[in-house]
């Protein structure tokens, strides 16, 4: 079931430009973020110390997560139109088996976002934190990743949610960017604090907290958000509800 | 014969249309089962019934005696519809994917392309490819693996004569291994020519089913006509009292036509008007061709 997944995409170009811009967007924003003057001082000291590099950097990657989204919807819509999943349910695939296959696509488009991460901060870690030697650069790293991990797996369940939902893919990413800038602060206008903070996007979010959210803090008080540690079951969680719905759509719905 | 397909009062709504109505057959194992109907007339929604893809509104499938399962659509070769694949990959990569799903040794792949003479282009993308050729793609993914029962939709679709000849011959070498084979057509002759068994479907509902030499079988019909000045109802009212002269219908002229009841001659229904009293103008037989007995299968609602 890899294979056949590595099959569908290993010779999709489009699928390459977009995982290579994505790490080469982050590479080149975090270079160029090492130049930014903040009050006077360069930023690149603060941005590529240990160990709030890491922190630091998944912060920015969050900004490019709906690149792999819609690279996911992409693959995900294209498969309707093509009309390809009506094809492997006919050879002998089950409903449940096409829905594992694109949870498994999304594993391997977070693990290439990690590792993306990973390698643009050891890089810099290395080359331009101070004092600092690889294992020191990687010990800061596992829980700043799995955290990112976590927040771009309940961002692709989402996109893929809405791309079998609408099976076409502009509208699914219309519909994608819909919510995450509008529809779900809309919500969260109508909803008490104590519980918006468990809406998907909000407690996505919170898994890449702003380098600067710490001086928020101080000066404007607690936010009353999730703590990135307490979010990670809430993104797990809602990354399972979008799968099973996901699941549910396939399985009553025509091919 | 075991049934290879069992379909059961099967009923497929759609919010403005019924697109299945109560059907019922069965195809028998080993027969090569013709699924005819014009357009539209439910053909390929009773087909992805079957293969698993839409969901039927009421009614059941039993394939191999059995409720429908993955496991059991993987011993069906089926091309629904239309050839589907992924256009940026090869026709190789293609059946790839196909052999994937069905779990099919990666030999046949080379086997099936060689079937349906798509070797010497397996490494093109199928974008570039014609109808015609998707078409022959589709039959090689059907192929793959051996399977005992093939279920095809339309197979000649975008096929030229020779490719529809080929079509032909590769469903009577596959019968002739001892496969089962529903082919789903409104082309009456493909169906004619390949087919054991036949089903006629019209507007979602069964209007005849069974071996093809039973339903297909043409009745002559006779042509007769008095003198030009006889009533016109003398002659309808003569045939009334022959009870072997059946489906009478007028004609303009003073004409009529029938079908004769089996065991019966044209000179019979002569000698029968004749001991009425009435002598014949013109008396002539048509031979019925499966075109209009067809047409008639599907009129008759």
């Amino acid at each position: 079931m890899l294979r056949t997944e590595l099959r569908k995409l290993l010779p999709y170009r489009t699928a390459w430009v977009i995982l290579l811009l994505f790490t080469g967007l982050l590479a080149a924003t975090v270079a160029g973020a090492g130049g930014v003057n903040v009050n006077g001082q360069q930023l690149g000291q603060a941005l590529y110390a240990l160990p709030g590099l890491w922190t630091n950097l998944t912060y920015l990657a969050s900004y490019f997560s709906l690149l792999p989204a819609f690279l996911l919807i992409m693959l995900i819509t294209d498969e309707f139109q093509y009309r390809t999943l009506r094809q492997q349910i006919i050879d002998g695939a089950s409903r449940e088996q096409l829905v594992l296959d694109k949870l498994l696509v999304t594993a391997l488009l977070v693990g290439w976002a990690v590792l993306s991460v990973l390698l643009v901060g050891a890089y810099f870690g290395l080359t331009r934190a101070a004092n600092a030697t690889l294992p020191a650069v990687l010990a800061a790293a596992p829980r700043p990743l799995l955290l990112y991990a976590a927040q771009l797996l309940g961002y692709l369940s989402l996109a893929a949610l809405l791309a079998v939902l609408i099976r076409k893919s502009t509208p699914a990413i219309v519909a994608l960017l819909l919510y995450v800038w509008v529809v779900e602060r809309l919500i969260r206008y109508f909803l008490p604090d104590s519980i918006d903070r468990f809406l998907p996007i909000k407690a996505l979010d919170i898994l890449t907290p702003s380098p600067f959210a710490q001086t928020l803090d101080t000066v404007l008080g607690p936010s009353g958000a999730l703590l990135p540690g307490e979010a990670v079951p809430v993104a797990l969680a809602w990354a399972a509800v979008f799968w099973l719905l996901s699941a549910g759509l396939l399985r009553t719905r025509d091919l | 014969m075991s049934a290879i397909l069992d379909i059961e009062h099967l009923t497929k709504r759609y919010a403005r249309t019924t697109a299945v109505q109560d059907l019922s057959l069965s195809v028998p194992a080993g027969s090569v089962f013709g699924l005819l109907g014009p357009n539209g007339s439910g053909k390929t929604t009773t087909l992805g019934i079957a293969l698993g893809v839409l969901h039927a509104s009421s009614g059941a499938v039993r394939w191999f005696g059995a409720a429908p399962t993955a496991e059991a659509r993987r011993r069906v070769g089926a091309l629904l519809e239309t050839p589907n694949f992924f256009p940026y990959l090869t026709a190789r990569q293609n059946l790839q994917i196909s052999a994937d799903t069905k779990r099919a040794a990666p030999a046949t792949i080379d086997a099936a392309l060689e079937t349906v003479e798509l070797a010497g282009r397996q490494h093109e993308p199928v974008r570039g490819f014609s109808l015609g050729m998707k078409q022959r793609l589709a039959l090689a993914a059907a192929l793959l693996g051996q399977p005992e029962v093939l279920v095809l939709d339309e197979p000649t679709n975008g096929l030229d004569p020779q490719g529809i000849a080929d079509v032909r011959r590769l469903i009577q070498r596959l019968s002739a291994e001892g496969r089962t084979i529903i082919l789903a057509s409104h082309l009456l002759d493909e169906v004619q020519k390949v087919c054991t068994h036949a089903a006629v479907l019209h507007q979602g509902q069964l209007r005849a089913a069974g071996p093809v030499g039973q339903i297909l079988a043409a009745t002559d019909r006779v042509h007769l006509r008095l003198a030009p000045d006889a009533d016109p109802q003398t002659l309808l009212r003569a045939l009334a009292a022959v009870p072997f002269a059946q489906d009478v219908q007028p004609a303009p002229g003073g004409a009529c036509s029938l079908a004769l009841a089996p065991g019966h001659s044209p000179a019979d229904l002569n000698r029968a008007l004749f001991a009425q009293g009435l002598a014949l103008a013109h008396l002539s037989t048509e031979q019925r061709s499966l075109e209009n007995q067809f047409l008639q299968l599907i009129q008759n609602s």
